[in-house]
């Protein structure tokens, strides 16, 4: 047991252990880690299945973490508050006159609107729609979408090709889709069967729409003798985030009354309400992560009683010759921090393993349960995952580690001996 | 000659804390795993119990559900002619040509929900014939009622019986309660076709039809003579495939959840073996004196095994009840658990912990027990009674 304290002392603890006693409260957890490390290693067995069970209990909080926060990280990343959603109040399925669009843009403050008409398009009818599709106007396309990152050659293909699409790359990698492929999806709205070319892409991995021209969809519709002269939402940016709330009132004033009453919202609460239904999924998938991480505390707390429980004895000649109940308490609490918190940590490390292997296995989780599925660990779960293993080590090892520092030596001499 | 039962089960009680924390790192483990397994399986129930054998969901050839179709009243005229369908005594076909629309409906919470609303004629009850009216009375046609789902008029504002509920255009009077066995028509509300049509502002008035089959009728002729009629391009589905479709976004989440509980157990057995390598350290003395008094290596096996068993199959019925605790009342704090099925409509859920539900718990708890309880009860019997009684 070398100790690594403070240089002046160096070396002079092993020969003087009654020394220890007299620490600097800061450095002891760290002075004695080799001791620590030893009292680990004596039962290698027992500290490597705690360890691989906390590391596995932490595996599997950080992997239903990632559904909630893919919620979170969906509705930042692709939700921006100056772009505001303008539909039917009474629901997404009620349609408004296509003629709206023009009303909008002319509203002041309004710096591009596009409408989206939702084609309900699958690649394969039987198995259903697997991404969002809709019919688009393209010519403002890329200015309601400044910060998708679309490049300019994809915004002018798709406003110069009839049967042009852009996807996003989510679908792209999930589909395994490239630039300049035609694909076709039917409607299992319409009844109707389109060809898509794809002339790019929205460079995002959460990204999974597929968008085309609204004239196409038009043109299939005149072909079927049947109008299309109504939309289903209108998306417009608006060029200043102060006065979203003004424009987005003057929006629903102005229809009010009218053919179609609408409900204008930002891109941020529209979907935070398109995945409110969500909720109570979320609430159990956080319930069941509680009762994972209280398991971590039970295994961890077991194993710390019942290494204090052994080493009885022990402990008691420690103070026996002169340790202090400080310094017991402060070894056996590092021991069960330590143990725990290096099991969190590969325990955060098989998450990101996990979760990659289940992206890739994964391959149709249907649109429903959309951001709950992407399973990304993030560095903030990550980091997490870190800190309540720490905390369980504390929380663990505590109750252990005060009752055997208070034990009393004559006494537990005499039981022992 | 084997130990008693007995002894194991002193034994476990013996060391209360070991054996405390281990039966509760169990039973955790369990109710995670219960409590995942049954909001699925609830899910599952109240698709799959949704619908009768004997009804057929026709609609545009390509629609993937109800929502999704359209129906031209040409198409309905020509089915009621179709051989095979049901008739009430007054010889009218038992067809139920229906309208689906999801409006957004207002939580008691403040958020917003697509509701199927499905807009029916007075022949739907009889059509569907395990939805009753158990509360109220039916709409009247014409007059501004409805009638709701269970799940609906306890999850959304202003849907109780008497209530006016808003949603579509129009405010509409709520004269009735739905109530078919759990299923999703609990989720739904119905009111008159034509008015939700106008409603809507639908030219077609019906989405799809629901009809039923006349007793001893060839289904699959008809299903056929349905599908093959090139003028309408109509699709005809049992209604039960129909909603075991609509189920199977569940199967992925099964996946996820038996993932879970793998990882969830081995993390357990873990701990259980931590638990009984303990206790076959702390009794090598008496393991000694055992096997001095002739008891065989494989009754001392056996003992060891049976107290992890013993420990799992105990932590298991302590985990099942509290996952069922724990699920009435997630169940009746969020007033039902909504899922967005496949056609963003809403189904409220009753997270109902049913019998079956417990049966992977119950084999996962049984894995532990005998995976965490078998190396430890190995190293058990291995001891040669000289050592053992040596070492203490």
């Amino acid at each position: 047991m070398g100790g690594r304290g403070d240089p002046p002392r160096q070396g002079r603890a092993a020969r003087d252990p009654p020394r220890w006693g007299i620490p600097r409260d800061g450095g002891l957890a760290v002075k004695f880690l080799p001791f620590v490390l030893r009292n680990l290693a004596r039962n290698k067995l027992r500290s490597l299945l705690t360890a691989s069970a906390i590391a596995l209990a932490i595996a599997l909080v950080c992997i239903l973490r990632t559904m909630p926060a893919g919620m979170d990280a969906f509705l930042s990343s692709i939700a921006s508050n100056t772009r505001i959603s303008t539909h039917n109040e009474a629901g997404m399925v009620y349609q408004m006159p296509y003629s709206y669009l023009q009303k909008v843009r002319a509203v002041p403050g309004v710096v591009a609107a596009i409408s989206w008409q939702w084609f309900g398009g699958a690649v394969d009818a039987s198995r259903g729609v697997e991404f969002p599709n809709f019919a688009v106007d393209p010519e403002d396309f890329g200015r309601v979408y400044e910060d998708w990152n679309v490049s300019q050659q994809a915004l002018d293909d798709f406003r110069k090709y009839r049967d042009a699409a852009i996807v996003g790359r989510g679908t792209l990698e999930k589909k395994g889709w490239k630039l300049g492929d035609v694909i076709t999806l039917q409607s299992t709205l319409f009844g109707l069967e389109l060809s898509f070319r794809i002339v790019g892409e929205v460079p995002n991995p959460r990204a999974v729409q597929l968008y085309f021209q609204r004239e196409y969809l038009v043109q299939a519709f005149a072909a079927l003798g049947t109008p299309l002269d109504s939309t289903g939402m209108i998306w417009s940016r608006i060029d200043d985030p102060e006065r979203v709330g003004p424009v987005m009132r003057q929006i629903d004033e102005m229809f009010r009354n009218g053919e179609a009453e609408t409900t204008s919202e930002t891109e941020k609460s529209f979907f935070g309400n398109f995945f409110g239904s969500l909720k109570g999924i979320v609430t159990v998938i956080m319930i069941v992560a509680g009762i994972v991480t209280l398991c971590i505390v039970f295994i961890a707390a077991n194993t710390a009683s019942m290494s204090v429980r052994e080493r009885v004895g022990e402990i008691a000649i420690l103070k026996a010759i002169g340790f202090r109940s400080r310094t017991i308490f402060t070894t056996l609490l590092a021991e069960a921090v330590l143990l725990s918190t290096v099991a969190g940590a590969a325990g955060a490390l098989i998450s990101l393993a996990l979760t990659s292997l289940l992206r890739s296995s994964l391959v149709s989780t249907g649109p429903q349960l959309g951001p709950l599925t992407g399973f990304v660990v993030t560095d903030a779960i990550l980091v997490q995952a870190i800190f309540i293993a720490f905390f369980i080590g504390i929380l663990s090892g505590w109750l252990p580690a005060l009752g055997a520092s208070r034990r009393s030596v004559a006494q537990t001499l005499r039981e022992v001996f | 000659m084997a130990l008693p039962i007995s002894y194991s089960w002193r034994s476990l009680i013996a060391r209360g804390t070991r054996t405390t924390f281990t039966v509760l790192v169990i039973a955790l483990v369990v109710i995670a795993t219960t409590l995942f397994w049954s909001l699925i399986a609830s899910l599952k129930r109240t698709l799959v119990s949704s619908g009768s054998p004997e009804n057929l969901v026709v609609m545009r050839k390509g629609a993937t559900n109800d929502g999704s179709s359209q129906l031209t009243l040409e198409s309905l005229q020509a089915i009621r002619f179709f051989e095979g369908i049901a008739r009430d005594a007054d010889g009218n076909p038992l067809i139920s040509p229906e309208l689906v629309v999801q409006p957004f409906f207002a939580t008691t919470d403040g958020g917003r929900e697509n509701v199927l609303v499905r807009g029916v004629e007075p022949m739907a009850l009889r059509v569907h014939d395990e939805v009753v009216i158990a509360e109220g009375r039916m709409f009247t046609p014409s007059s501004g009622e409805t009638v709701v789902g269970r799940g609906v008029s306890r999850r959304y504002k202003g849907a109780s019986l008497g209530d006016e509920l808003k949603f579509g255009r129009g405010t509409w009077k709520v004269v009735g309660i739905l109530e078919a066995g759990g299923s999703s028509f609990e989720s739904e509300v119905w009111v008159d076709a034509r008015e939700l049509a106008n409603d809507a502002k639908r030219t077609l008035p019906y989405s799809g039809v629901r009809l039923r089959v006349a007793p001893g009728a060839d289904m699959d002729a008809l299903v056929r003579r349905i599908g093959d009629d090139p003028r309408y391009a109509l699709e005809a589905t049992r209604e039960i495939d129909y909603y075991e479709s609509l189920s199977s976004s569940a199967n992925t989440l099964y996946v996820i959840v038996i993932g879970l509980a793998v990882l969830a157990g081995v993390g357990a057995v873990f701990g259980a073996t931590n638990t009984m390598y303990a206790a076959v350290q702390s009794r090598t003395a008496e393991i000694g004196t055992l096997r001095a008094l002739g008891f065989s290596r494989g009754s001392i096996l056996l003992a060891f095994l049976s107290e992890s068993v013993m420990m799992a199959l105990f932590a298991f019925a302590l985990g099942a009840i509290g996952a069922s605790l724990l699920g009435r009342s997630i169940s009746w704090l969020l007033g039902g658990i909504a899922f967005g099925a496949a056609t963003f409509t809403t189904n409220v859920i009753q997270l109902h912990v049913a019998a079956g539900d417990l049966l992977m718990p119950l084999a996962l708890s049984l894995l532990i027990g005998v995976f965490g309880g078998l190396a430890p009860a190995a190293r058990a019997a291995r001891m040669r009674p000289v050592d053992a009684l040596r070492k203490a």
